[in-house]
């Protein structure tokens, strides 16, 4: 294995998301996560650079160390090598609002320039064209884990200037809104899409860009935001995955369950 | 525990006739007669009345009381109002069969697959409500209704449309300055439903039950509910359940009824009994994109087999027993 960083033609977009999420994670901390991509990227940091991480999944399967990937958060699959199967009361009470939780991850279908997230109506709340899952877990990690990641797909209807619903909070509606509300936890730090990656502006809480993925320009990114984007002088392109990382994440899903192989 | 009442006993009296006194009093201890809350899978669904109100077990993926599920199509029950943390393909067939008319939860989807198809359609056609929670909420309404509280409090929900819209419910949620702290709290009511509906790995006939991997919010779930109905993978001696105590996680205090229901949950899975089949519940999902998929699925698999044998029949035992569980593994 070698840290060499891979050649642009030898990833895909999505291997390039889960490494994203991956090195969002430090060693030793406890990481609460759904399934899909977000469960890839936390396998992946686990065999990389964060062994000690504990994975948690709110159905009550903690410190996982699946074999096998899973399609439910309950999946028997997470249960292998775990040090423990309890509960939600456990996971998202006494875990997560317990105040235990380093960083959560989790997904959406919108987005608005504080980060918060749509996961429940598309369309209006009265009369709605799709419904989503709904909050699951979702709000509550967003409330109270101490940080948190967004990965989700980069598309002008998502990256919304108002919510259809406002699932879980971001920063609300600016910097001192979250304390105002008296939520526990620290907000969303970053937010991993198929174009870039951002972060939020200290002062104000605007989410900003923060790295182009390759082959993208800030063009690309703004075309396809309907908010207002804190865009710096200098966006840099995302630093590529290792071949090493590219080649864990093949054997963590080498069925491509969630990262289907293109090439 | 015949061994440690019989030194006890010796401690206390010192006497033989005491000591053969002690000797009976263990006796009818130790030979308590049995309470037997066996029932059939058509009983137990026949108890549930239209319009009754219903804590729904299960996880995800994880022992989802599909058998119960299936039953009550069959039995052509109405207006039933649901109450869970998420729940999926079991959630699914209830409401494309329109078994229920109200929900309050957090989530349904059927995971790594898409959104619900059937409850797409039915909430298009007003046939459904919904009332949004998160997960935690519904986990502590459950708690709150077993302990016998009006509610719960919460930092979750604040500041989103969790809180601020409502859709059936007088009352949803409600925010209030801890009157210790000053904190911000959320309120949520407690629920205590007519019917608790838990699928479990293990339970003995007086109903002591025992749950392999993660329990979900069912612990809770089962202690809110007025009447728990507990069905299970297999239905063991009550030797084996006092063997291993510390594994029960429903002592047979909160339970009413207890029906044998092997493969319960198939096609969804049960940890350390099966897996699911997914390219069964990817056949439902895709069949149900449709109103007249969704009546061709529900005639082949549940209202065509006359009971859960026939469904297991129908799905066949060849299918079956590639999905057994294989050690040391769960699934």
């Amino acid at each position: 294995m070698t840290n060499k960083l891979a050649d642009i033609d030898e990833f895909s977009t999505l291997e390039l998301m889960a490494v994203c999420g991956s090195r969002a994670i430090k060693n030793c901390e406890v990481v609460f996560v759904g399934t899909g991509l977000p469960m890839i990227a936390a396998l992946l940091a686990k065999r990389t650079h964060a062994l000690g991480a504990k994975i948690v999944f709110e159905a009550g399967f903690i410190d996982s160390n699946a074999r096998d990937v899973a399609l439910s958060i309950a999946d028997s699959r997470l249960g292998h090598r775990a040090s423990a199967a309890i509960g939600l009361i456990e996971t998202l009470g006494l875990m997560l609002q317990g105040g235990h939780v380093d960083v959560g991850f989790v997904g959406a279908a919108q987005i608005d320039m504080y980060g918060n997230l749509n996961t429940t109506y598309i369309g209006s709340f009265e009369k709605p064209t799709v419904r989503l899952p709904g909050s699951g877990g979702g709000n509550d990690i967003m409330s109270s884990a101490r940080r948190t990641v967004v990965i989700m797909t980069h598309e002008k209807r998502k990256m919304v200037k108002k919510l259809d619903y406002l699932t879980s909070p971001g920063f609300l509606d600016g910097p001192e809104a979250r304390q105002k509300a008296g939520l526990l936890g620290g907000g969303p730090t970053l937010v991993v899409t198929n174009l870039c990656q951002m972060d939020f502006e200290p002062r104000t809480k605007h989410i900003r860009l923060t790295t182009v993925h390759p082959r993208v320009s800030v063009q690309q990114v703004l075309e396809n935001t309907e908010f207002d984007l804190v865009v710096p002088r200098d966006v840099p392109t995302t630093e590529l995955p290792t071949c090493e990382e590219l080649a864990l994440l093949r054997a963590i899903d080498p069925n491509g369950i969630y990262i289907p192989r293109t090439k | 525990m015949h061994g440690v009442l019989q030194r006890l006993s010796r401690k206390i009296y010192v006497g033989d006739a005491h000591l053969c006194i002690a000797r009976l009093l263990v006796k009818s201890l130790v030979e308590a007669p049995v309470e037997d809350k066996r029932i059939t899978l058509k009983e137990a669904v026949k108890l549930v009345p239209d319009g009754a109100h219903l804590f729904w077990g299960g996880f995800g993926f994880q022992r989802p009381p599909m058998a119960f599920a299936h039953e009550l199509v069959r039995q052509n029950k109405r207006g039933l109002t649901i109450y869970t943390c998420g729940s999926e393909m079991d959630m699914d067939i209830l409401c494309g069969a329109k078994v229920v008319s109200r929900l309050e939860l957090a989530f349904f989807a059927i995971e790594g697959i898409g959104l619900v198809p059937n409850i797409q359609r039915r909430i298009r056609e007003g046939a459904i409500e919904i009332e949004d929670y998160s997960n935690l909420a519904m986990a502590l309404r459950f708690m709150g209704g077993a302990l016998g509280v009006p509610f719960m409090p919460l930092k979750s929900m604040l500041g989103t449309d969790v809180l601020a819209k409502k859709r059936f419910r007088t009352k949803k949620a409600e925010v209030m300055d801890c009157p210790f702290s000053g904190e911000k709290v959320v309120l949520v009511p407690s629920v205590r439903p007519d019917f608790s509906i838990v699928h479990a790995s293990r339970v003995d006939r007086e109903g002591n039950v025992q749950i392999d991997g993660i329990k979900g919010e069912d612990v809770e779930g089962a202690r809110a509910g007025k009447k728990v109905i507990v069905l299970a993978e297999e239905i063991v001696d009550t030797e084996f359940i006092r063997s291993q105590p510390d594994q029960t996680v429903i002592p047979n205090i909160y339970v009413t009824h207890v029906v044998e229901c092997p493969w319960g949950s198939f096609p969804m899975m049960v940890y350390n009994y099966y897996d699911y089949d997914i390219e069964h519940v990817r056949m439902y999902y895709d069949q149900c994109k449709t109103e007249e998929g969704w009546q061709k699925y529900c005639n082949e698999y549940i209202t065509g087999p006359k009971d859960h044998i026939e469904f297991l029949t129908k799905i066949g035992i060849e299918r079956l027993m590639k999905f057994r569980a294989k050690k040391p593994f769960a699934y």
